[in-house]
């Protein structure tokens, strides 16, 4: 194979077969047989190859740009600007507040997302087909309902799921997908809540078809919750309406070790909130007003050896041993 | 050996009669000390990599020349960062991306930028109208009240001139 060197010129002409073949991708156009003809095209030239490298290129390099970024610096207005832009650049950089998300994140969860919520804020809704939503702190969901089926997708934090019968007349499931696989409503109330890397899921009433990923599909009844990461399924354990306080603006707690308790109590707030691991194995009962954090834990300092230690004006909250 | 040794001479040569004088030419450009040092800089770095013929009759129109297309290149960047950082201030909290992402963003604006800068107008707007807001061709050929096929022409143009020039 005389392969040329990666950086080495590429014939205009191929370049430009590689150009009608991105205007003709980007144009929705691609039948499938135009999709082997991309495909034969591809493979019958290391050049060729080497052409779409180059598209795949710049195409990665546009598709990691945020439009809400990139649009007005990109399409931005021809002036004839000079100067203090650098100074402005540090003085901005610091006083931007930093995303509670890393970029990456932001870009899957919260571009687009149709709903969503704030830190510590909770938000009913009522959907086109009567279901009822509620959504919890930091949640951002989308909702497509199509003629076959009424889909969430929920992108982050976590949400309480009360279908209606549907009216349409063909049936549409309902469904829930999240990063780990989707759940199917068998008529019912549950709660999804989209994990690092895991999903849990409690069912209230009636039962939640489950449909990991890459794992096998089980059904979760009545009582009971779970969770999942995209191979499968773990172990379902009892679950009642403690699960669902949160709708209510409360965390119920029996014997949570206080580590735990801190980590639920922080995705309330915006800024960080820690735990000494000297306190960690606490175990904290009782119902708080988790949406409320600033009572919760001075709650937590009246009834447990620790004091709550704030800096840069509450951002940064620790909990320590008294 | 030798080739090299008399170039980088005249390099030294170049830098240490003309530096000045170009420092002072770029400070009247831009007003300040501080930027035309950098830019000043910048053009003989490009001198010394370009491997140019230094050995000119008229070095300062040389000079020149390179400086203005540093310069060109520099006000385009200044433009860019500031749009980009009112985006960056008009943007929810939630949805502004983390400190350290922010360079990485800003950096490949800058390559996307500096690839789009030749075409026309109207030809870049359709490219980003595509490729960032993702639209499809028949809206933005209603959008910008163009035919169609004047959209994929369009399309077609700035994806060939993008690939000729990535790296």
């Amino acid at each position: 194979m005389n392969r040329a060197a990666p950086g080495a010129p590429i014939d205009p002409r191929i370049l430009d077969q590689a150009s009608d073949w991105l205007v003709q991708w980007h144009g929705g156009g691609m039948t499938d047989e135009a999709r082997a003809a991309f495909q034969r095209w591809r493979q019958s030239d290391p050049e060729h190859d080497r052409a779409w490298a180059r598209a795949e290129l710049l195409m990665n390099k546009l598709g990691g740009l945020p439009p809400p970024l990139a649009m007005p610096s990109l399409d931005r207005p021809a002036r004839s600007g000079r100067r203090a832009a650098v100074a402005r650049l540090a003085m901005l950089l610091a006083t931007v507040p930093a995303g509670w998300a890393a970029w990456q994140v932001a870009r899957h969860e919260g571009w687009t997302a149709d709903h969503r919520t704030r830190a510590g804020e909770r938000r009913d809704l009522r959907l086109a087909d009567g279901t009822r939503l509620v959504l919890n702190t930091a949640t951002a969901i989308d909702v497509r309902f199509d003629p076959r089926q009424r889909l969430i997708h929920l992108r982050a934090g976590e949400i309480l799921v009360q279908t209606a019968p549907d009216t349409a007349p063909v049936r549409r499931p309902f469904l829930v997908g999240t990063g780990e696989g989707r759940m199917e409503a068998l008529g019912t109330r549950f709660s999804v809540r989209q994990d690092d890397g895991s999903t849990a899921v409690a069912v209230l009433e009636r039962a939640v078809r489950i449909e990991p990923r890459h794992g096998a599909p089980a059904v979760l009844e009545a009582g009971r919750r779970a969770s999942f990461t995209a191979a499968g399924l773990a172990a379902a354990t009892p679950a009642d309406e403690a699960a669902v306080a949160w709708t209510r603006g409360m965390l119920l707690a029996d014997r949570m070790r206080l580590a735990d308790f801190v980590a639920e109590l922080a995705r309330y707030r915006v800024g960080i909130v820690r735990c000494d691991p000297a306190i960690a194995d606490i175990p904290v009962s009782g119902a708080f007003p988790v949406a409320d954090t600033d009572r919760t834990l001075g709650m937590l300092a009246a009834t447990y050896p620790v004091r709550v230690a704030a800096r840069a004006g509450g951002y940064w909250i620790t909990v320590v041993p008294r | 050996m030798s080739t090299a040794n008399s170039h980088s001479r005249e390099i030294e040569a170049l830098y240490s009669d003309h530096h000045g004088w170009l420092h002072a030419w770029l400070r009247r450009k831009l007003g300040n000390s501080f930027d035309a040092a950098d830019l000043a800089q910048d053009t003989f770095a490009r001198v010394l990599a370009g491997r140019m013929p230094v050995s000119l009759a008229e070095p300062r129109a040389y000079l020149t020349t390179v400086a203005k297309g540093i310069l060109v290149n520099w006000y385009r960047r200044q433009a860019l960062e500031r749009a980009y950082l009112e985006a960056l201030a008009a943007l929810p909290e939630p949805q502004a991306p983390a400190p350290e992402q922010r360079c990485l963003i800003l950096e490949t604006l800058h390559e996307i930028d500096a690839l789009l800068d030749r075409l026309p107008p109207q030809v870049k707007r359709t490219f980003l109208l595509s490729q960032i807001e993702g639209m499809k061709y028949e809206d933005i050929a209603r959008a910008t009240d163009v035919l169609l096929i004047t959209v994929k022409r369009h399309m077609k143009q700035a994806f060939s001139h993008c690939l000729a020039a990535i790296e």
